[in-house]
């Protein structure tokens, strides 16, 4: 077989083609036979070539790919994925990171649900989420819509309603604490002096029962503009000529979001609620910042997952329950995207 | 066709009161703290008569911060941390989602969805295996830490992937047919066009990355190592009753992300709507 | 099997993630020649001065604002010249949980900690971060008995792991004027609960925008909790906490009648006990003696302005009904060793220094109490420029009882963390004080029965 490299192959290929018209015009049989089992040899040489060469190119392609990917990935795995994996087989192990790690199978998990502080957690986390996800959607899918017609200053409210986004949760929990403070803050004030509420019931917006309220009006507060964002961007790929068309039918405004706006965003929605929901599973610094008391504790009323999370891991060095915590926290978000998913999916298809 | 035009106007109006109740709602909060931070203790929470700016405006409140606390190194740490974060996040994030996008190669698909199945993972479940690890690695109490947690994002890569998918894969194959390499097809072509989806990762690494707190109040314990947040929070157990130097302190915490956002914002909305990420 | 068979493969992802540590840690330890020169100054007596250079790495909080740290440090150092004291600032506010992250497992450098409280010293114990000094204090003859029985209440199984430095006990402080405006007689070393509740309440003005508070408890468990140890009979250990009650309704019942601010007031604020104080608006504050020397700094610096609250006096705490006077609460500060020390030796013998005599002299020139009181310990606290000059005060520093805050339990850090979450159910109203207690009862019984 001849060596074929890629400076040669084209004179090979113009001996291929000159076989194969000089076997057409050839009489010979023998000398037939002798042109078809050059043109065999040459064929078979020159696949050989291709394949060969078609190979070291996937490799290089394949090499180039992954260079663009590694600096990030390598990241990624380090700082996140082998973490991920060790989070998984933490929840069966008990550990308090010094000592040797014990097997514990699912005693984490059968404990879970005999303690009081956790079930708190796990039900005022729900409440929260269920308080706030679809609070959160209603009013940034309002303010998105208001602000998608022609109105005067759109810019400059688009502006604002992203400060409370950008805001550091430290310095603007302070003011929202300062607002709100139980006697001396200017809500309850205005409550006492213009809605004449007595001094006893002025609402104690940290404590108690109206501590998770006050944390769904802050994050929805907090959040909206950036979702507001979200779903302008969305409105901006709504297709003119069906309201157009929807007029021509003689529809009014309702009639128009629910028969054109509404299906048209549903991909947007998805992905607003996924996140979302995501989001308000992970409520730590917002609990913290707002309801903690003196020794730093959380109650009853106002303790949620990531607290307990980190209450177990880096106050009493229960790494394996603290990590048993944690999965239950991503099988809720992960069944609530999954369902999510699921809904659309049907959504779009009937 | 009067009682249209009239019935337009009202509809009008009432887009405008609600419009403006939102807007008072937003910045009534950031009003108070600029209108605090200039106030004595006492003054804070006078409210017969309230008044936004008081006769004497205290400005001593944002000279003294700085000597209060160690303000300057704790906005030096944030400043450098953000700046190292966002800057790597961009260019990691950016070159793998090129990849992803405009190129085929060997178990693409699985590497993808590597990325995509944690970016449902709330980082509380594994952030306690995870500071093992870096604290084996040495990053304990060191910025680096900070930095290896925050640059190397799913949500990053999968933000960026959206929107090379939006260009037209022909630009790319044209380049090629004219000998370009893939290096170059990026940073001549690729990266030119994304100014929106960069000018939207910016934003969002930046606001996380100077904002984040749990993160910082695990990994960074040594004084002279603390982010702004941190430092701000001392200061409030510290100073509780100073409620102008807070006040004083938040403003200027909010400052650089607030100008960040100012100049990237034009380019925001279309970041979002191009990349994808409303779904 | 199977169970094994897991384990196995459990092991080895560990193991593989661990050599990815190993890996990076070669580039990151640096200072490597630093831990070498360390090795070889164990073996030379660390009090020798010709000994090579040793670095100790101690963990403290608060530099800044804390007098004594750097003290201790230059004094120990100035008698020590071949050995640098490194202080790194882990700030107070999470102070025992950023050092049990820092010691946890291996490759921390820390030569001698600092323990702030009983539950933090317990975690670092069980995690075996600290090395027990039984053999040390035998073999230096150190003699626990001039800790007044502080050491056995922290004794684990025998063994002692922390040696006191600084020890505070709770007194009463007032602010004179206040009385002075008011009419009222001051307090006395000799008040019950009840009687103090009495004085407390005839200070009082409610009168809108000249609010006079009788009293102030910081959010802390302990101001409020912690009264009914007093007795000597029960602690907080003991599973059964019906003795708090009748102390949460004397303070509610103050906190309904404008008395004392309330504890949802504070909890919104985050207000500082000092802050309440120096306002001068307030006038009793049951609190520890680290009080007094911050008191003396701020208002001699300005900080606090003495036209407020210059004019303060301090008295013993107040007691039960039939419980001598002087009986008070009291909480220490220790130093330990690591056990990843590389310098054990120069370590403990900083530990020492610091908790013995010398170390007590230091201290007690920066205003602070050390663990060793004695009579010169208390003429050199009370004759420092600030100090009150009434008798009374003087006397309050005379302690005839003092009960730890939390003594030592395997579970103290649990304990605590139950009782945190319902002192602030209580005290918020989520709650009642029945069902509060109730159900301390029933969930650390819970765990105490494991």
């Amino acid at each position: 077989m001849e060596k074929i490299t890629a400076a040669n192959v084209e004179s090979f290929q113009n001996e291929l083609t000159s076989l194969i018209e000089k076997i057409h015009t050839e009489s010979n049989p023998k000398q037939k036979m002798k042109y078809l089992k050059r043109i065999d040899k040459i064929q078979r040489s020159i696949s050989a070539y291709r394949s060969k060469s078609k190979l070291s190119r996937e490799t290089k392609r394949d090499l180039i790919a992954y260079s663009f990917i590694a600096p990030n990935f390598i990241g990624f795995c380090v700082f996140t994925l082998i973490p991920i994996v060790f989070a998984f087989a933490l929840a069966f192990l008990s550990w308090d990171g010094s000592n040797p790690i014990e097997w514990a199978g699912l005693k984490n998990f059968k404990s879970l649900f005999k303690d009081k502080f956790f079930i708190a957690a796990l039900k005022n986390t729900i409440i929260y989420c269920v308080g706030t996800v679809p609070l959160t959607m209603i009013v940034s899918l309002g303010l998105a819509i208001l602000l998608n017609h022609k109105v005067l200053g759109r810019g400059l409210f688009r502006t604002l309603a992203f400060f409370p986004y950008v805001a550091s949760l430290v310095a603007i929990t302070s003011v929202w604490k300062m607002l709100f403070h139980p006697s001396k803050g200017p809500i309850n004030n205005l409550l006492f002096n213009v809605f004449n509420v007595q001094q006893e019931n002025l609402p104690q917006w940290f404590t108690g029962s109206l501590v998770l309220l006050s944390m769904i009006m802050f994050s929805v507060w907090k959040y909206m503009g950036y979702y507001m964002v979200i779903y302008l961007a969305g409105l901006q790929g709504v297709n003119g000529e069906l309201y157009e068309a929807a007029a021509l039918d003689g529809a009014g405004t309702w009639a128009k979001f629910k028969y054109v706006t509404w299906p048209q965003l549903s991909s947007t929605t998805f992905f607003v609620i996924v996140m979302l929901t995501i989001n308000c599973f992970k409520v730590y610094d917002i609990a913290i910042m707002l309801a903690a008391g003196g020794n730093g504790e959380l109650t009853l009323n106002s303790t949620v997952l990531v607290y307990y999370i980190y209450q177990k891991a880096f106050i009493e060095w229960k790494l394996g329950y603290s990590s048993a915590v944690a999965m239950v926290l991503f099988v809720l978000v992960l069944g609530v995207t999954l369902i999510q998913f699921w809904g659309q999916k049907k959504y779009q298809e009937g | 066709m009067k009682s249209k035009s009239a019935n337009t106007i009202a509809l009008k109006t009432l887009v405008y009161i609600i419009l403006l109740i939102m807007a008072a709602l937003m910045i009534i909060p950031f009003l108070w703290m600029l209108s605090a931070s200039i106030k004595t203790d006492a003054e804070v929470f006078r409210m017969n008569p309230f008044v936004w700016i008081p006769k004497n405006p205290r400005w001593s409140n944002y000279s003294e911060i700085w000597t209060k606390i160690p303000f300057g190194r704790f906005v030096g740490n944030t400043v450098f941390l953000t700046i190292i974060v966002t800057c790597l996040q961009l260019l990691t994030s950016s070159f793998a989602a090129y990849a992803f996008a405009k190129l085929e190669f060997k178990h693409k698909n699985i590497l993808f969805m590597g990325y995509l199945s944690t970016i449902a993972m709330p980082w509380q479940v594994y952030m306690v295996p995870q500071f093992i690890m870096m604290r084996k690695m040495g990053l304990n109490d060191k910025l680096l830490a900070i930095i290896c947690l925050q640059a190397f994002s799913a949500f990053g890569v999968f933000m960026m992937k959206q929107f090379y998918e939006g260009i037209p894969s022909s630009l790319c194959e044209a380049a090629r047919i004219d000998g370009m390499s893939e290096y170059k097809i990026y940073t001549n072509i690729m990266i030119p066009l994304s100014k929106p989806a960069l000018s939207t990762l910016t934003i969002f690494t930046f606001v996380n990355t100077w904002n984040d707190y749990l993160g910082p109040l695990i990994y960074l314990k040594s004084q002279e190592k603390k982010t702004i947040q941190l430092g701000l929070k001392m200061f409030i157990g510290q100073y509780s009753s100073d409620y102008g130097l807070i006040m004083a302190g938040s403003v200027l915490s909010l400052i650089p992300v607030i100008i960040v956002f100012l100049i990237l914002q034009k380019y925001f909305v279309e970041g979002v709507a191009s990349t994808g990420i409303k779904g | 099997m199977r169970k094994k068979l897991i384990s196995m493969l459990l092991a080895t992802t560990m193991a593989g993630a661990l050599m990815v540590g190993c890996g990076s840690n070669a580039s990151t330890d640096a200072p490597a020649t630093d831990a070498s020169a360390t090795d070889t100054a164990t073996e030379a007596p660390a009090a020798d001065s010709s000994a090579e250079a040793v670095t100790l790495k101690w963990s403290i909080w608060d530099q800044e604002t804390t007098t004594y740290w750097q003290a201790l440090a230059d004094g120990y150092m100035a008698q020590n010249p071949n050995v640098t004291i490194e202080m790194v600032d882990l700030g107070s506010q999470d102070y025992m949980t950023v050092l049990a992250t820092e010691l946890s497992g291996s490759g921390s450098d820390f030569d001698v900690v600092t323990i702030k409280d009983v539950p933090g010293y317990a975690t670092l114990v069980q995690k075996n971060a600290i090395q027990s000094l039984d053999s040390y204090i035998s073999a230096d003859g150190v003699d626990l008995a001039a800790y007044n029985g502080a050491t056995d209440q922290v004794t684990v199984d025998g063994s002692l792991y922390e040696l006191p430095f600084r020890n505070d006990f709770w007194v009463l402080f007032y602010n004179k004027d206040v009385f002075d405006k008011a009419g009222v007689a001051y307090p006395t070393n000799d008040m019950t609960w009840e009687e103090y509740d009495k004085l407390a309440r005839s200070v009082t003005d409610t009168t809108f925008g000249s609010q006079v508070y009788g009293g102030h408890y910081h959010t802390w468990r302990s101001t409020i909790g912690l009264i009914g140890c007093l007795d000597g009979e029960h602690n907080i250990l003991s599973g059964n906490y019906d003795f708090m009650k009748p102390y949460y309704e004397m303070v509610l019942a103050e906190e309904k009648d404008g008395v004392v601010r309330s504890y949802a007031d504070l909890k919104t604020e985050g207000l500082h006990y000092s802050a309440a104080f120096s306002a001068g608006d307030t006038a009793m504050l049951n609190m520890g003696s680290w009080f007094i020397s911050t008191l003396i700094n701020n208002i001699a610096s300005g900080e606090y302005d003495a036209s407020l609250c210059g004019n303060w006096g301090i008295v013993k705490y107040p007691h039960a009904d039939g419980v001598e006077a002087g009986s008070t609460l009291g909480t220490f500060t220790g130093l330990a060793v690591t056990s990843s020390t590389d310098v054990p030796d120069a370590a403990w013998d900083f530990v020492k220094w610091c908790s013995g005599e010398e170390g007590a002299a230091v201290m007690a020139s920066t205003g602070n109490f050390p663990a060793i009181m004695t009579d010169d310990v208390v003429t050199t606290i009370t004759s420092l420029e600030g100090f009150p000059t009434d008798d009374a005060s003087k006397e309050a520093l005379k302690t005839s009882n003092i009960y730890l805050e939390v003594p030592y339990d395997a579970n103290v850090s649990e304990i605590n963390t139950v009782l945190d979450t319902y002192h602030g159910m209580i005290m918020q109203g989520e709650c009642t004080i029945d069902e509060g207690i109730a159900s301390m009862n029933e969930e650390i019984g819970a765990i105490l029965a494991q």
